[in-house]
């Protein structure tokens, strides 16, 4: 085997989830039908936890777009994207040495800008209504 | 966290693929190959998935054997978190050394003692005999934040390593880990997640007091 690039893009949470919904991933217990081996199936049942799940192509595209403006590096927004921060302690460990920049980096107007762009991650609302789901069905596990 | 990485392979398509059309059967035989393994000694990261072949070429039938070879270029997605990276995980066990987290796919993070959020103590867990439990005494006063497998751990990658492969193996000797992720707990908005819901909570009541 040669490498040929070490480092053709990084991929968002968001991006491997909906390559392996492409591929016919789903929800689905019956998981044998769709060409996908069970290593994939677990990254993607890390993936539907988290905040990936309610994301758009549309909407992380434009969030990074929006964020060329704050002074934050790629990689932070990439990991933005995929943690979804809603407050600042959620955000200030992804910034890295936050404290020596603080005039640089505008952390209210990011976390504005998660709301506004990046879609809330399912809440307990939802949890609960999967639990109805599941027990109607009676077979999920 | 997930990156695509290009590579070249000259690969063996068995006869009993060759019904396929040849992309797919290039494919099955990529996913046999690189298909969660760790890519160690590249020090690319675990290989999550084939995202797609960017050129075969040859097709060559070796003498004395009954496939067909080709080099093909492809692309892989790879799961390489970076240095400084915040990753939501799992707990999985937790022992005097630290914790023990996991992704589901991937298993081998560990937090470490300097790395547990200070000052913390270590003590048997009573609901398992076999596992110590962390305790983070915060506050004043003090109170104790237990670290447990309620809910998610937010930890921050300190460094990934790729050990060799061990030449001889002791008989308890834990499966061979080809790569390794020590996380740090030790920072505002790290640790289960629970932690930091209620603090922002109060951080709200106070400023709208204020």
């Amino acid at each position: 085997m040669k490498v040929v690039k070490e480092n053709a893009g990084a991929l968002t949470n968001f991006e491997v989830l909906d390559f392996l919904n492409s591929r016919g991933a789903s929800k689905d217990t019956t998981r044998v039908i769709a060409p996908i081996a069970r290593s994939e199936y677990k990254v993607y049942d890390y993936l539907v936890e988290t905040a990936a799940c309610t994301q758009t192509r549309e909407s992380v595209n434009r969030f990074a777009e929006k964020c060329k403006d704050f002074k934050v590096a790629k990689a932070e927004i990439l990991n933005i994207i995929n943690l979804r921060p809603s407050s600042i302690v959620e955000l200030t460990p992804i910034l890295e040495d936050l404290d020596n920049r603080e005039g640089e980096v505008d952390s209210n107007g990011i976390l504005e800008l998660v709301n506004d762009l990046l879609p809330p991650l399912p809440t307990t609302e939802s949890h609960k209504k999967n639990d109805e789901e599941e027990t109607e069905n009676g077979e999920e596990s | 966290m997930f990156y695509l990485s290009e590579l070249e392979h000259t690969l063996r398509v068995p006869p009993h693929l060759l019904n396929l059309p040849l992309e797919d059967a290039i494919k099955l035989v990529l996913q046999d190959l690189f298909l969660d393994k760790v890519l160690a000694k590249w020090k690319l990261g675990l290989c999550v998935s084939i995202y797609d072949i960017k050129s075969v070429e040859g097709g060559l039938v070796l003498p004395g054997d009954g496939a067909a070879t080709y080099k093909v270029v492809f692309r892989v997605i790879v799961f390489r978190p970076f240095v400084g990276e915040v990753i939501s995980a799992k707990f999985k066990e937790s022992d005097a050394n630290g914790l023990r987290l996991t992704l589901g796919f991937f298993e081998d993070i560990y937090v470490l003692v300097p790395h547990m959020p200070k000052p913390n103590r270590c003590e048997p867990d009573p609901y398992n005999r076999k596992q110590m439990r962390w305790v983070w005494m915060y506050g004043e006063p003090e109170e104790d934040f237990i670290i447990d497998d309620s809910c998610q751990i937010k930890f921050r990658v300190e460094s990934i390593s790729y050990p060799s492969v061990p030449t001889e193996r002791s008989e308890d000797a834990k499966p061979f880990a080809p790569m390794v992720i020590t996380g740090n707990l030790n920072d505002d908005g790290l640790g289960p997640v629970s932690w930091w819901e209620s603090f922002d909570a109060i951080t709200q009541e106070e400023s709208t007091h204020s």
